[in-house]
């Protein structure tokens, strides 16, 4: 990677092992990124308020706040900077919890450094794609059935006149469908554009996240107008409306 | 979890076919203990027709009680004698509540025994649920230095780095295997101080000299992290303890507090008796832990911070509760707050002081 300096991506690593700490620093230096680390939740927290960043790499298992934790907080006050997730806890259910938590991909202890590193790429990247699809004054927002999108703000104003925030997630998939607005987009799309491939083990979690945008923003969520499902394939969005 | 649900299923069907049978039971005795003695006053009272047939027929009332031993005769009319009734009715009622003890007593049976099978079980099932989680945590703390010695091997592979930098990537390797195998060695001991397996010995130990001892092997290593060891333990000062058990205790409570003073500072070791008891206090200027953590510590797989950067297995506290207990000693930490320093208190039986000759 041929990164500038004052243009490298920054990556805050939060990690209380001394020595993984210091070999994920080093390797994300290598690789050209601007990288910060952090031992414990409370720390990364006090860093994170005054140095935004483009990613952080975050390891569950922390002494004091975890990594769960900080990353829901995070979330509740409106950051949505990706997080990586690392932990020696590899099973289904705590994978599910880190996404839940708002984790953009999970990586279980010990990881490869070249897989590591490709995830690390993926998740910036798919970042990068999302800040210049909305860079715009008209790709910042999205206006369909009286709803308005702001992409940028994470915030949506529905039809009905409630304010609502959008997950970082929820905010891709509408993007990713509004770039596509008539097309069909299939779930493996939505999946490998919104989270990369191999994060989920099953492409129903997209339908789920569907489910959420219906319901804030259909009039009747059961009977679609805007988010259609195309049967055996994925979905149309259709920013008119179905007729 | 399934063998427990067939386990109560089958311990409920136990007991109402048990209060069934024993209620059919019951039922059944006190029918054939009323039908008995009905079938006795029948007897007697054909004894008394007999015998008012012979007063009629002309046998004297003398003759008649002499022939008939349950017979009476007043005024010219036979009957029974009166305690005969009486002796009915109460054989008849000791035999039925004989019947409601042993039917009573056979279920009070019945149900001790299900209690003792089903706290067993769960006896077991605890053992075994410890078991699973012990397991979970020891393989999740094998993986952080797993992954650290992934993560340097493959960065060596990777990036083909200057010698100086592969030499620090090469000590940070051999520290994470030396960190693996120091867990080894003490997820085994813990084990075996669990089950306890261990046979400690109880002998009168020299405090000043066994920690002595101990101070001078870790001297080095003090003072290479600017660390100055003190120690006020009085000569003659005598516990009562397994020498090896309290080296090991020792040990672990001075190199833990090592860690903790990693940046500089001093290690302040103070012992006292009183009570029949003698506690050694291991005071040091580290990062120290929140007041509420103290019981904490010794749990396994606490760690609590790591501001010091050391690297702990989360097991050297837990031996250190185990051995003090089965010295019949204990121990507790105390500290400010983080970054105000700990203290520790071992607390031995105290040996009698040696008499003089």
């Amino acid at each position: 990677m041929n990164l500038k300096v004052q243009n490298a991506p920054r990556v805050l690593v939060v990690e209380d092992d001394p020595h993984l700490a210091a070999g994920v620093v080093e390797n994300l230096r290598a690789e050209g990124y601007e990288v910060s680390s952090a031992r414990d939740g409370e720390e990364a927290h006090r860093w994170l308020r005054g140095a935004p960043c483009d990613l952080i790499v975050l390891d569950v298992m922390l002494p004091g706040l975890d990594g769960f934790g900080l990353c829901q907080m995070l979330r509740s006050e409106g950051n949505n900077t990706p997080v990586l997730f690392l932990t020696a806890r590899g099973d289904p259910a705590d994978r599910v919890r880190g996404l839940e938590a708002g984790g953009d991909d999970y990586l279980a202890k010990p990881f490869h450094l070249e897989e590591f590193l490709l995830r690390v790429r993926a998740i910036l990247r798919r970042w990068e794609w999302y800040r210049a699809a909305s860079a715009t004054q008209a790709t910042a927002v999205l206006r369909f059935g009286g709803n308005e999108v702001d992409f940028r703000a994470f915030h949506a104003q529905t039809w009905n006149g409630e304010s609502q925030e959008l997950t970082e997630k929820e905010a891709m998939i509408l993007k990713v469908l509004a770039e596509h607005s008539g097309e069909i987009v299939s779930r493996e799309d939505l999946l490998e554009r919104v989270w990369g491939y191999d994060v989920f083990p099953s492409t129903r979690t997209v339908d789920n996240f569907i489910l959420r945008l219906r319901k804030r923003f259909e009039k009747d969520p059961a009977n679609p107008r805007h988010f259609l499902t195309v049967w055996g394939v994925g979905y149309r969005f259709l920013s008119e409306g179905e007729p | 979890m399934k063998a427990t649900r067939v386990f109560q299923l089958t311990a409920l069907a136990l007991v109402l076919v048990s209060l069934v049978q024993v209620g059919w039971w019951l039922f059944d005795q006190r029918a054939y203990t009323i039908e008995k003695v009905d079938a006795a006053r029948r007897a007697y009272n054909e004894q008394a027709a007999a015998a008012q047939a012979l007063l009629d027929s002309g046998t004297s009332a003398a003759q008649v009680e002499a022939l008939l031993p349950a017979i009476v005769v007043r005024e010219g009319h036979a009957a029974l004698v009166p305690e005969i009734e009486t002796r009915l009715r109460t054989e008849e009622r000791r035999r039925i509540n004989q019947y409601a003890w042993e039917g009573a007593f056979f279920l009070f049976a019945l149900a001790l025994c299900i209690a003792v099978i089903a706290g067993a079980l769960r006896a077991e099932r605890r053992v075994r649920e410890e078991q699973e989680s012990f397991l979970a945590l020891v393989s999740h703390q094998f993986k952080t230095p797993l992954a650290s010695l992934q993560l340097s091997l493959e960065t060596l592979a990777l990036r083909a780095p200057e010698p100086a930098q592969a030499r620090k990537l090469i000590d940070r390797m051999l520290a994470d295997l030396a960190r693996m195998e120091l867990m080894v060695t003490q997820i085994l001991e813990s084990a075996r101080l669990e089950r306890g397996r261990v046979e400690l010995r109880s002998e009168p130990i020299e405090l000043a000299g066994a920690v002595q001892r101990v101070v001078s092997q870790l001297e080095e290593r003090a003072r290479a992290q600017r660390i100055a060891i003190s120690s006020e333990i009085a000569p003659g000062l005598k516990v009562l303890s397994d020498p090896l058990a309290l080296d090991v205790v020792v040990r672990n409570i001075l190199e833990n507090a090592l860690s903790a003073v990693s940046g500089g500072g001093s290690i302040a070791l103070a012992a006292q008796s009183g009570n029949g008891e003698v506690e050694l206090a291991v005071r040091d200027s580290g990062v120290g832990f929140e007041p509420k953590d103290g019981a904490r510590l010794f749990e396994k797989f606490t760690r609590l911070n790591s501001a010091g950067g050391h690297y702990g297995t989360g097991l050297g506290l837990f031996i250190v509760r185990r051995l003090m207990e089965l010295a019949r000693g204990r121990v507790s930490a105390h500290s400010d707050g983080i970054g105000r320093g700990a203290r520790f208190v071992l607390t031995w039986p105290a040996a009698a002081r040696e008499s003089p000759p």
